[in-house]
């Protein structure tokens, strides 16, 4: 695969059917850094390991780019890259893909935040009582909580969510079937709600009833 | 008609415009009689707009830096934008 990529390289226009010659890498690279560097950023939870995916992306991207057809397609393109780079890495770490068992899907699964907060009620005068929850969490709470979304399901939300790619998209990005991706970023949701929850109660932003 | 339940799985599709146009027209119609699920639709809406603006950092000056060198050719000894005749 290597090899015939850097063929590409050698003989860009070999097959004489790119009519234009497109922009240069270096000028798509910094266009797309920002939102790259956040992805990176999100999807491994730490800023060193984050500047490695960003510079090991671009490497391999730049080595790829002459073989790149639809430039209409360079982010989706780009993030694809910094995804399989990301497995790469955490395999090369010796890290095993993360697992969830079964009891901790269908335990996410019945949590409802929405619900959890009209029943717990912990702003019994507020009559934005979910507003004045969200209102809690500063960006480095919010922050924290994503990190601890299992990496699975973390990664379509961090692409559907917060960069805005199509569920297709992001199915691509990440190699799945549809199917599978809906399911993950459901579950990723469901995770960030628990999240949220438990992190509020663990750190004294709210407290309920029987709690101590 | 869908039930509460089914509308809330199907509300973070909804906000993406990510569901089908039957699938839509049901959960329009359960939210059409269904004070609760409009609720949490909103509610759904903010959850994931603080998701959203979470962790906007810009690229750190060191990085950015690296970055450069790399494009400038410092990574490899081609540029790959420009073919060479
Ligand atoms: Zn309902």
């Amino acid at each position: 695969m290597i090899a015939t990529v850097m063929d590409a390289q050698n003989q860009p226009d070999a097959d004489g059917d790119v009519d234009e010659p497109g922009r240069a890498f270096a000028d798509v690279a910094r266009e797309q850094l920002d939102g790259l560097y956040g992805y990176c950023v999100r999807l491994t939870s730490d800023r060193t390991q984050a500047e490695d995916l960003v510079q090991d992306t671009l490497l391999r991207a730049m080595r790829a780019y002459p073989g790149l057809r639809d430039e209409t397609k360079v982010k989706s393109w780009l993030f694809t890259i910094a995804t399989n780079v990301w497995r790469d890495l955490g395999r090369a770490r010796g890290r095993t893909p993360a697992t969830v068992s079964l009891d901790d899907a269908v335990r996410e699964d019945d949590f409802s935040l929405f619900a959890t907060l009209a029943i717990e009620d912990p702003f019994p005068y507020s009559d934005e009582l979910h507003l004045d929850f969200l209102r809690l969490f500063r960006d480095e709470d919010v922050q924290h909580v994503f990190a601890q979304i299992n990496p699975v399901f973390r990664a379509p939300l961090i692409l559907a969510t917060i960069h805005g790619f199509s569920c297709k998209e992001a199915a691509a990005i990440l190699d799945v079937p549809l199917g599978t991706l809906l399911s993950r970023l459901h579950r990723g949701r469901k995770q960030l709600e628990r999240g949220l929850w438990d992190y509020a109660l663990r750190n004294g932003l709210v407290k309920v009833g029987d709690e101590p | 008609m869908i039930d509460c339940p089914e509308a809330v799985r199907r509300m973070w599709a909804y906000l993406d415009h990510a569901l089908a146009r039957g699938a839509t027209e049901e959960f329009e119609t359960h939210l059409d009689a269904c004070q609760r699920c409009c609720g949490e639709l909103e509610f759904s809406r903010h959850l994931k707009e603080l998701a959203a603006t979470s962790g906007a950092e810009s690229v750190p000056d060191p990085l950015r830096r690296r970055i450069e060198m790399l494009l400038g050719g410092g990574g490899t000894g081609t540029d790959p934008g420009t073919p060479h005749d």
